[in-house]
């Protein structure tokens, strides 16, 4: 395959990574927003088997497989395992209506492009558009975590952070060294953890894991 | 050097496994300061040769006389936090506040919380210092939320769900700076802090310039620097009192020690970029503190906007940047440290006593706990920088460089924010001590209460009255490293 076949094909992935995100910003539903980060998950690892072939860097070949093991595979189903512990009911809340959290990504995204033009002529082997659909993905992530007010929402706007975050370094520098992807997959999946038993706490003494309870501790 | 490092390593881990192992024991309580006592005898002894000159350098761990104080000082709060909690945490077992198999939890998660924070001083590389940060919001989370109620579980949420925020933005500036090294380092060398150092000058400005921007940031979340200090006020005033302490002496130095590893880089790479920015926060924070501080009525939220206040200033003492600013920065870092568990654990006495935090509800200390009350007065004095403590000589070397450096406006603002912060302050506590307590107050002395007051006191006198010449040294080459004069 050729330079610009391979190119095409991150670049899909890529897009349709910030498509799920997108997605997601606009899904009312639990279920189905699980079921999204797991599809960004795949694009993501797919984006990362094209790189480790097309780079011949080995060493992505272990990131994809992680991905795939953890964020396709575990990470969705231990939420839907917490959210069936916990009887989570499966609509998710916003405090930022559908129409308003999708303008806002939209303006997120141009924000996106606009910060990394300066950063375009420093960099040698990125795809110029892989980086700046990182940045996006990141601060929708953000977005999501900010308006979004249940527990499990949070931490999935957590995740597809860390997704944009992986998609970021990939582009930028054909991944990390090796320690530090996989110290920050245990990170992510030791928190997700711990994230679960707090929720499930939340969930205990509020009886409801709606995170706008929290308002107890203010000046 | 290596074999001492070594066996402070092995002394980690076997303590770890002894405390987790004797979880269900009642000796516990008393096995767990053992274990830090002896961490803390290690790290002296592997520390004090690296802080006379010989850097401990084998390709894996790195640690010099930066990376030594702030292990050190881990290992003395450590101890002192351990030895207190076996009066607090044993009075709350009584109480039937906790379960008494949650106290085996606690003292298993206090040793692996202690050794995670000093394994991070010891790594090479800038990854594995990632990770202990990250490691010790994970273990010291359970601890926040270790009441399992419902404050201190929003506490801990808060904690955990913004710290992670916090990390992740990190790590994005961490692929920056990896990709701002492409062709200057080998690969697999590329995050090693002295790797980074030799060749800063061939590393990318622009990428460096947005990779800061996310460091600190990211870790500035978790050092609690204004505005993403918002968990910061809930987790210290929610977790148990010996808990507080620590996570404010020492668990914000944690973070700051990444900004610090990154700023020295940055300095060469981009110079008066990264100081601009944390001159800012820095004031920001200051601000902020003193703000919460006069407004705040629970005594362990004030404190903690108290531990802001102080990491505002250790910002501003590196935006400062001169190599007077930067020592001023340790000093006040070391100082800090030092001064306030001694206000946490005063408070957690009088909180286990009175009942309450509130402060307009706590009357009369000095008659009904005389020690406390003498304890808790000389630590407001103390933190808000009377002399002959340690702080004040932080403090003055601080206003000191910021005039010798020019920056005029910096002096006043700190000044004027200092003094407010120092009011409020005095304020709020000075009222508590005097007074009747009103009700029947039982101080539970002990000896597990006084000792750790008592020796965080003499620290902080002896750091504030004399600098040996020695101290001076360590300080000094300290700063050398910070600024890179020492490559």
């Amino acid at each position: 395959m050729d330079d610009a076949i391979i190119g095409n094909l991150i670049d899909l992935c890529a897009v349709l990574m910030l498509l799920t995100s997108v997605m997601a910003v606009a899904t009312t539903r639990m279920r189905p927003l699980i079921g999204l980060f797991s599809f960004q998950s795949v694009f993501l690892a797919v984006l990362a088997f094209i790189v480790a072939w097309s780079s011949d860097t080995p060493h992505i070949y272990i990131m994809c497989a992680l991905t795939v093991a953890l964020k396709v595979i575990v990470m969705p189903r231990m939420l839907i395992y917490i959210m069936s512990r916990i009887h989570v009911d499966k609509e998710v809340e916003l405090s930022l209506g559908i129409p308003g959290s999708l303008l806002t990504s939209g303006v997120l995204i141009i924000l996106s492009y606009y910060i990394t033009e300066p950063m375009m002529d420093s960099i040698e082997n990125v795809e110029r558009n892989c980086l700046a659909l990182s940045v996006s993905i990141i601060l929708i992530g953000l977005l999501m975590m900010c308006t979004r007010r249940k527990a499990i929402t949070e931490t999935v706007g957590l995740l597809m952070m860390e997704n944009g975050l992986f998609l970021g370094a990939l582009a930028l520098s054909h991944g990390m060294p090796l320690i530090v992807e996989i110290g920050a997959f245990f990170d992510v999946m030791v928190a997700v953890i711990i994230i679960g038993i707090f929720a499930y706490r939340i969930n205990r003494s509020f009886n409801s894991v709606d995170t706008s309870f929290l308002r107890r501790l203010r000046e | 050097m290596t074999i001492s490092l070594l066996v402070l390593l092995l002394a980690m881990a076997a303590s770890a496994v002894l405390c987790i192992g004797m979880r269900n024991s009642k000796w516990i309580a008393a096995v767990m300061p053992a274990c830090c006592a002896i961490l803390l005898v290690l790290a002296v002894n592997l520390c004090v040769p690296v802080l006379n000159g010989e850097t401990l350098d084998d390709g894996v761990f790195y640690i010099d006389s930066v990376s030594a104080i702030f292990m050190l000082l881990v290992a003395l709060v450590g101890l002192m936090a351990s030895i207190y909690s076996r009066a607090y945490i044993g009075l709350e077992a009584e109480e039937g506040k906790i379960r008494a198999k949650d106290m085996g939890q606690y003292y298993s998660l206090l040793i692996v919380f202690i050794s995670v924070m000093m394994l991070t001083f010891t790594a090479r590389s800038m990854a594995i210092v990632w990770l202990g940060i990250g490691a010790t919001t994970l273990v010291s989370t359970f601890l926040v939320g270790f009441y399992s109620n419902e404050e201190s579980t929003e506490a801990a949420w808060k904690y955990i769900i913004l710290c992670s925020v916090g990390i992740t933005i990190a790590l994005a500036g961490y692929t920056l700076v990896y990709a701002s090294t492409v062709g200057a380092i080998d690969q697999d060398l590329s995050l090693d802090w002295p790797a980074l150092m030799a060749a800063a000058d061939q590393l990318d400005p622009t990428l460096m310039k947005m990779a800061m921007v996310l460091i600190i940031v990211g870790f500035g979340t978790k050092v609690g620097l204004a505005p993403m200090h918002t968990w910061l006020p809930d987790a210290h005033s929610q977790a148990p009192s010996p808990i507080s302490g620590l996570l404010s002496a020492v668990l914000l130095n944690c973070a700051m020690y990444g900004i610090l590893r990154f700023y020295s880089v940055s300095e060469i790479v981009n110079p008066g970029f990264a100081s601009a920015i944390l001159l800012v926060f820095g004031l920001l924070s200051l601000a902020a503190a003193a703000f919460f501080i006069v407004s705040s009525r629970d005594l362990k939220r004030m404190l903690a906007y108290s531990s802001i206040e102080n990491m505002g200033l250790i910002a501003i003492g590196l935006g400062i940047g001169s190599p007077i600013a930067i020592g001023a920065a340790i000093v006040q870092m070391a100082a800090h440290s030092v001064t306030k568990p001694i206000l946490f654990f005063s408070a957690g006495n009088i909180v286990q006593s009175y009942g309450t935090r509130d402060m307009n509800s706590i009357r009369g200390v000095s008659k009904s706990m005389p020690f406390t009350s003498a304890a808790l007065a000389i630590g407001t004095l103390a933190i808000v920088g009377a002399p002959p403590f340690a702080v004040f000589v932080g403090e003055l070397s601080l206003m000191y460089a910021s005039i010798d450096a020019g920056v005029l406006w910096v002096t006043v603002a700190c000044v004027i924010l200092l003094a407010i912060v120092a009011a409020g302050m005095a304020l709020h506590i000075f009222p508590m001590l005097s007074g009747d307590p009103g009700k029947e107050i039982d101080a539970h002395a002990s000896p597990s209460r006084h000792v750790p007051i008592a020796v965080l006191i003499a620290c902080t006198l002896l750091l504030g009255l004399f600098m040996p010449d020695q101290v001076q040294g360590w300080l000094e080459s300290a700063v050398d490293i910070i600024t890179g004069a020492s490559l």
